[in-house]
């Protein structure tokens, strides 16, 4: 079980995240939503330990992960929002690299790295340099790395980012696959139609706070609405994107 | 009309400040870090630089100099001036022109193509020029007071101070262009992919060839040197010499021993100014168009996958990262060949001063092989030290953070083999070949011993302050004070080095001697190793930022 209690976290004194509280199981796709700025990303680096928490914790398995951070990292796989890589290297060398930090079998690792490269169309372009590549391989190359260790937690921020219709297919099965096979998914998008496909529990995230911890059928009966969207723009929406759409289209006209 | 003009000239000024900055790399700073803050570092060692070479005129006070005197003088500052402006054209190399990042956010925008050609010109033109104000400001007013032509007088040294300030400029703005001609034409003659692959060595090329003859030139700062016909086919080649004889000549004081070689100077800068302009001219009308449809980096076609396997895999991942990076970063292999280049041209220049150079005398080695090679096993560790603490991609350095499975202590054992496979053993065996073929076997044993014992050393020496991955941690300015350290340094430690290498080559002859030596630095090495090893162990976490962001916020009030 993955837990996030009490989490806070402050730039400059600005808040960015407060007091965010959630759990996500294992078998179960945790939908994370929320508008840009509402503090989704800056959750997931905090699930990675990239960065500390102001106050508050996560735990895993019942224990906070500061306790042992090298066996919880052993246990995650994460999509960054942005495709950062090291594009002076190659799609192979690069994989091979995460498998080599993360001290994988030789044997294993080679076979699951091609693997991947094969099964997300890749495996022809694996000894490029990975600057010639276009955002939806490198995103397929972050896929790859985050799921070469077979990881107990998947952290996905935004990552239909880039993808081609069939790869986004692909992608949204193997989100409810590793689901079902026991994984702790959780998973933060801006497409609600996605979500609602691939989530059955979701929590809204609103200028830092949580506004919306639930299963998808329960929020849709207690909100009295039919859809994600509809739940989603009472919740964490504040404008009316009419008015806001004929503001924008008056100003530069004027 | 008049609305195009000012806008046309806010967007000269927009791109020619974003063109000026590109000589710094912003993916290198720490968040916090300044960019400026670095240009202004820069630019103070240039000043004090100037401030050092105006030290001489405390001791010369207002005397006038004889004629042989001022000219070395007025040869070192040109020299010093034209070199240190050909290094920032030289550094600024792939800033110099249109680039595809350029063209593809530049080209949606109403902005003219002579409007961006300008702003980039002015950009090129600018660093080296605020490198020249920087190295001139203090020897600049007052040396050329002392350069006037005897019996001028007061309206002398008037005529002498803009006579000094045109020529270095025209000296400094011969060697740019020439560089950029250089650049130009090797980007409008080979195939773009072919350019982008050979245009790092170029780069490296011109480097070590700038360095080694501002290092390595003859002096022929006199009448008869310079009138000397054996001299006459090097001074062809020297333009340093073109622009002191332009000095005299605007100066007012030529010599016949130096007008021939002030129109040198002039044709070289009209054919430098010539060449340029075509370049210039080719890439923007030529060049353009292809760079925005061809990729960077084609595809490398390769049959057979190698990967060797050496030690963990923590460590191969370790060397591999480190290898690959040195080889296809450009700026990391830039800063890496500076410092061996450098290496090589001490010792070129050392060994034409002991006698015999670097052949054996009887049953010894000479001191300039013993010299030599202690000072490239040093240099290169040094070199690997520094450049493996500026990052490459520092945003991509999310994945090694969340990959650290394992103690500080086993990654630091993955940088130390990296450091000795990637640094020591290469200078070991270059040294193991030299010495097989050139000198007898028991010395040379002992003298490889050593090196590798000093290889050990240093190694352990340079880990003990690196928690760090190679490459991953973010680079503030002014925290590398090993730069500063290093050059003020460099003058003694080439005597001390002189001397080592002296002893050394005594003690070779004697087996006890010998062994005493490899004992001693085997002891160091070892010594060093267990404080490197207890810091690693005392080290929590890797460190990737040079400077975290503050806890407590400063509202900056007074």
């Amino acid at each position: 079980m993955f837990e996030v209690r009490n989490l806070c976290k402050r730039y400059l004194g600005i808040p960015a995240l407060d007091h965010v509280s959630f759990i996500a199981r294992p078998g179960e796709v945790t939908g994370y939503l929320g508008a840009n700025g509402s503090g989704k990303s800056t959750t997931m680096k905090l699930a990675t330990g990239l960065i500390e928490p102001t106050s508050g914790e996560i735990l895993f398995g019942g224990r906070p992960i500061k306790e042992n951070p090298m066996a919880y990292r052993q246990r995650i796989g994460y999509v960054p929002e942005e495709p950062h890589l090291y594009t002076h290297l190659s799609g192979l060398e690069y994989l091979v690299m995460v498998a080599q930090l993360r001290d994988m079998d030789r044997h294993s690792a080679n076979e699951r790295i091609h693997g991947l490269l094969r099964l997300f169309g890749m495996h022809g372009d694996r000894d490029a340099a990975m600057s010639s590549y276009s955002k939806g391989m490198r995103q397929k190359i972050l896929l790859s790395a985050a799921l070469i260790h077979n990881p107990d937690l998947v952290l996905l921020d935004e990552p239909f980012s880039g993808l081609d219709v069939s790869s986004s297919l692909i992608l949204r099965s193997l989100i409810k696959e590793l689901a079902t096979r026991g994984k702790i998914v959780l998973f933060s998008s801006h497409e609600l139609e996605t979500v609602e496909r691939v989530c059955s529990h979701i929590v809204i995230l609103h200028r830092g706070k949580v506004v919306a911890d639930d299963s998808i059928e329960r929020l849709r009966v207690l909100m009295a609405v039919p859809t994600l969207e509809e739940i989603f723009s009472q919740l964490a929406v504040e404008t009316d994107s009419d008015a806001v759409s004929r503001e924008i289209a008056d100003l530069i006209h004027a | 009309m008049h609305n195009e003009w000012t806008l046309r000239k806010r967007q000269f000024c927009t791109l020619w400040r974003v063109f000026l900055l590109r000589v710094v790399d912003f993916d290198l700073l720490s968040a916090d870090a300044d960019p400026t803050k670095l240009i202004g570092q820069f630019a103070t060692i240039f000043c004090t630089f100037s401030f050092v070479f105006s030290l001489p005129l405390v001791l010369i006070g207002g005397n006038e100099l004889p004629m042989t005197d001022a000219w070395m003088f007025e040869h070192f500052l040109i020299e010093t001036s034209m070199t240190a402006a050909g290094l920032i054209a030289i550094l600024n190399w792939d800033a110099a022109f249109p680039d595809k990042r350029d063209l593809l956010v530049l080209a949606p925008l109403p902005v003219k193509k002579s409007t961006m050609f300008l702003a980039k010109v002015g950009a090129l033109f600018a660093a080296p020029g605020l490198a020249l104000v920087a190295l001139n400001v203090f020897s600049g007013l007052l040396w050329p007071l002392l350069f006037r032509s005897s019996g001028s007088g007061f309206f002398g040294m008037l005529r002498a101070l803009p006579a000094y300030w045109i020529t270095i400029s025209a000296a400094s703005a011969f060697f740019v262009l020439t560089i950029l001609t250089l650049q130009g034409l090797a980007a409008n003659l080979l195939p773009r992919q072919l350019f982008l692959r050979l245009s790092a060595v170029l780069q490296t090329v011109v480097m070590c060839t700038l360095l080694s003859v501002y290092l390595l030139g003859p002096s022929l700062e006199s009448p008869l040197a310079l009138t000397s016909l054996q001299n006459q086919r090097i001074l062809d080649w020297l333009p340093s010499y073109w622009f002191l004889a332009l000095f005299n000549q605007l100066n007012g004081s030529t010599h016949p021993a130096l007008a021939p070689l002030a129109a040198r100077a002039w044709i070289g800068l009209g054919f430098s100014t010539l060449g340029t302009c075509a370049a210039l001219l080719l890439s923007y009308f030529r060049l353009m168009p292809k760079i925005v449809e061809q990729p960077d980096i084609l595809p490398q076609m390769r049959s057979v996958s190698w990967s060797p396997r050496f030690g963990s895999p923590l460590t191969q991942a370790l060397t591999l990262f480190s290898l690959r990076t040195l080889l296809r970063s450009r700026q990391h292999r830039m800063i890496f060949s500076f410092y061996l280049g450098l290496g090589i041209t001490i010792v070129i220049g050392y060994a034409h001063t002991v006698p015999a150079g670097f052949g054996s005398i009887g049953a010894t080695i000479s001191r300039s092989f013993l010299f030599a090679s202690i000072l490239m096993m040093i240099l290169t560790v040094v070199a690997l030290r520094i450049v493996a603490s500026i990052p490459i991609f520092l945003q991509a350095n999310w994945m090694i953070r969340i990959t650290q499975v394992r103690s500080v202590r086993d990654y630091q054992k993955g940088v130390r083999f990296s450091w000795l496979a990637l640094g020591v053993t290469p200078v070991v065996v270059v040294i193991a070949a030299c010495l097989l073929f050139m000198y007898p076997w028991r010395p040379a044993l002992g003298h490889l011993t050593l090196m590798a014992g000093l290889g050990l050393f240093l190694v352990e020496l340079c880990l003990t302050t690196f928690p760090k991955i190679p490459f991953t941690c973010s680079y503030l300015p002014g925290k590398a004070q090993i730069h500063f350290v290093f050059w003020g340094g460099l003058m003694l430690f080439i005597r001390l080095l002189n001397k080592a290498a002296e002893v050394e080559g005594r003690l070779l002859n004697r087996p006890l001697g010998c062994l005493m030596m490899i004992l001693v630095v085997a002891c160091a090495a070892l010594a060093m190793r267990l404080l490197s090893e207890s810091r690693a162990l005392s080290t929590e976490d890797l460190l990737f930022e040079e400077e975290y962001p503050a806890g407590i916020t400063t509202l900056r009030l007074s």
